[in-house]
């Protein structure tokens, strides 16, 4: 009993730790001033995290979109309402969909890449020896990630929802026959620039900076051997997809509910 | 470092895409300056009640959208409501000054908004003037009241 | 012995959870010279270099590097203390993403403004001393682990360091690249008047070139002298290691009950 209760306090003290030790990590890596060498540095990682995420939030950005369309128009056909569906499409999209299916995919597609990544240079001693050259890794190789991921989420979220609502149109207005006008006009009467894609976008922002930390501070602060980093890279994906949809519900809840 | 311009104007692009999909969200999709000012001319309507009229619903001539309700405040002086709308410049100084403004519901269950119902005056309505023939949103509890007292009677 | 006292190591004492890796450790590194660090596996060789490295602290003791104690500067002092050292890791740690042009030059981008033609002339001399001035457009991963522990060599020199630390730098090298890096660190160390500090086991080429050695094992350094004298020690610690004899203070045997008892155990009494 009291091995339990000590195991308890030990593996509470142990998560506590690990999120102090996160939280350090951030601040550290944040604030680091940028350069002219730390520009190009970011500009290489804008490449890796945020060009080469492009392909697949294209692609899922357009199905999801699509299938929208489709089960949203068996709907509001019902209620005679099908004129309403461009409006649905955009609000799901812009509010929800885009900002929670674009943070998940590049938790999959670049989290675990990052995760990867810096584990490796951590088990191949390219971390330590860049110390022992006199040179913050913190600062040449966390802080360029951590930004380019911000920087990179919401760009990836705006393409998924443009794309989105023309894969809605595509199959609403050209397969299924909405009147192209009520499809677009319909959408602009509902979809508020401020309140909705703008708070979409918030969204995107927070959980950029989120899936970003986790995956960089799981790369940095896992165990240097072959199995750590495969835990490590499903760490990651594990923790920043629950984040995501933890964090989605509370900025809803203060967003569009009515709490407080 | 050695730099690579393939790399740079990929993410160039990609900043570019994400900027342009911004564009498109506020302009297309949210209908940010869809009615350029030039384009319409402002009417406002004063109502005894406008149910669950918001900014941005609809203003529609025998069921053809001309414009869109910009802003809705309280009149302090006669405590109704003043509903500015946002009219297609193409009927500036078409609509007769008796024109009737009434708040519709679309369906049984949809959006409130704005319809315009031409009347039979030779003057006509320009930027800025006031249409005084309206006509208030049905309120369904009002409806049911109005009928529960009049079985009673 | 009466060189200026490069590296001074002063009472060291440091645990690594529950295990002490070190209990007392005293070491002399002196100016310009080789010296090794010998001991077996697990030792803690590493761990040395790291604490001397300043990227682990020690419980107790100290770590003077040219009369500074590494553990008590601030982290910025500590960075500029670096640009005086060069490390060679045992897996080389090239930069992945950086070829080995890149690789070298590194140090040199990074804490000097000399004008790009002058740091390809520095990087192209770096990469003439280990032979590979042919190899700069590789990148790291197309190299072998003798041709990258080369590069990594020449990295750790690129800015010209006052002391290279050398960890395990023979370690599963076929015998020619062992046989170059050997020469190439003798080389090295004399042409630049380097201090040395070699951590290996590999006892036949480390005593090669080593001008002073100490050997650890049990968490305290066990002997030191120069290696014609280790060679007649007739501790029977150092005999075992330095002659590599199977049996010894160091046992071959994992602690186990007796054989035979063990081979003849009643069935059902297996464990």
């Amino acid at each position: 009993m009291i091995d339990r209760i000590a195991a308890l306090g030990r593996g509470t003290l142990d998560v506590l730790m690990a999120i102090g030790r996160a939280g350090l990590f951030l601040v550290q890596s944040v604030f680091c001033l940028p350069s002219r060498e730390g520009f190009y540095l970011w500009v290489r990682q804008m490449h890796f995290v945020g060009v080469m995420s492009v392909a697949i939030v294209l692609v899922s950005g357009l199905f999801i979109g699509m299938v929208l369309a489709l089960q949203g128009y068996t709907i509001l056909v019902g209620f005679g309402a099908d004129e309403a569906l461009g409006q649905m499409v955009a609000l799901s999209l812009v509010r929800e969909l885009a900002p929670v299916v674009a943070a998940l995919l590049f938790a999959g597609r670049a989290g675990s890449a990052l995760t990867a990544e810096i584990g490796l240079m951590k088990a191949t001693e390219q971390l330590t020896s860049m110390e022992m050259i006199g040179v913050d890794p913190l600062r040449r190789i966390v802080a360029p990630r951590l930004w380019a991921g911000f920087v990179s989420l919401p760009i990836l979220t705006v393409i998924f929802a443009v794309v989105g609502i023309w894969g809605g149109h595509l199959v609403g207005v050209d397969w299924l026959g909405v009147y192209d006008g009520s499809y677009w006009s319909n959408m602009q009467d509902s979809v508020d620039f401020v309140g909705d894609v703008l708070n979409g976008m918030v969204k995107s922002l927070v959980f950029g900076l989120v899936v970003t930390w986790i995956a960089v501070f799981q790369g940095y602060d896992l165990v240097p051997t072959s199995e750590g980093i495969s835990r490590a890279t499903t760490r990651t994906v594990v923790y920043a997809s629950l984040a995501v949809l933890g964090l989605d519900f509370v900025l809803t809840a203060l967003m569009f509910g009515d709490f407080g | 470092m050695k730099r690579n311009s393939v790399l740079e104007l990929g993410v160039g692009l990609f900043m570019l895409a994400g900027i342009l999909g911004l564009v498109f969200l506020g302009l297309r999709v949210s209908g940010l300056g869809v009615g350029v000012p030039q384009n319409t001319f402002t009417l406002t309507a004063n109502f005894a009640n406008i149910g669950g009229l918001r900014p941005q619903a609809k203003v529609t001539m025998s069921g053809v959208r001309i414009g869109k309700v910009t802003d809705i405040e309280l009149d302090p002086k006669w405590f109704d409501a003043k509903v500015t709308m946002q009219i297609d410049s193409q009927f500036d100084g078409k609509l007769s000054d008796d024109t009737t403004a009434a708040i519709l519901t679309a369906g049984l269950l949809g959006e409130q908004y704005v319809g315009l119902t031409v009347g039979g005056s030779p003057k006509m309505l320009h930027d800025g003037d006031v249409i005084h023939d309206t006509q208030q949103a049905l309120v369904l509890e009002q409806l049911i009241q109005q009928f529960v007292s009049n079985m009673a009677k | 012995m009466n060189d200026p006292m490069m590296v001074e190591v002063k009472d060291l004492h440091f645990a690594r959870g529950s295990t002490e890796v070190f209990r007392g450790v005293d070491l002399q590194i002196p100016l310009g010279k080789i010296t090794a660090i010998m001991g077996p596996s697990g030792t803690g060789k590493t761990t040395l270099l790291k604490l001397i490295g300043g990227q682990l602290t020690p419980d107790r003791g100290q770590v003077l590097i040219g009369g500074q104690d590494v553990h008590k500067l601030p982290r910025r002092a500590l960075f500029k203390l670096r640009r005086r050292m060069g490390m060679l890791f045992q897996s080389g740690a090239l930069f992945s993403d950086l070829d080995v042009f890149e690789n070298v030059a590194f140090p040199l981008r990074v804490h000097t403004e000399l004008p790009n033609a002058m740091i390809r002339d520095i990087v192209l001399m770096k990469l003439q001393a280990v032979g590979l001035r042919g190899a700069r457009h590789l990148m790291p991963s197309e190299l072998s682990g003798g041709m990258a522990r080369r590069v990594a060599l020449a990295r750790a020199v690129a800015l010209d360091p006052d002391l290279v630390l050398y960890d395990e730098p023979f370690v599963g090298q076929d015998p020619i690249s062992m046989g170059v890096l050997v020469q190439l660190i003798k080389k090295v160390n004399q042409a630049l008047g380097l201090t040395a500090i070699v951590v290996s086991h590999d006892i036949k080429e480390t005593l090669s070139i080593a001008d002073y050695v100490y050997i650890i094992a049990d968490g305290k350094v066990m002997s030191h002298g120069t290696p014609r004298t280790l060679d007649v020690d007739e501790d029977a610690h150092t005999r075992q290691f330095v002659h590599g004899e199977p049996d010894g203070p160091v046992p071959f045997h994992y602690p186990a009950p007796d054989f035979y008892d063990d081979i003849l155990a009643p069935a059902g009494q297996f464990s």
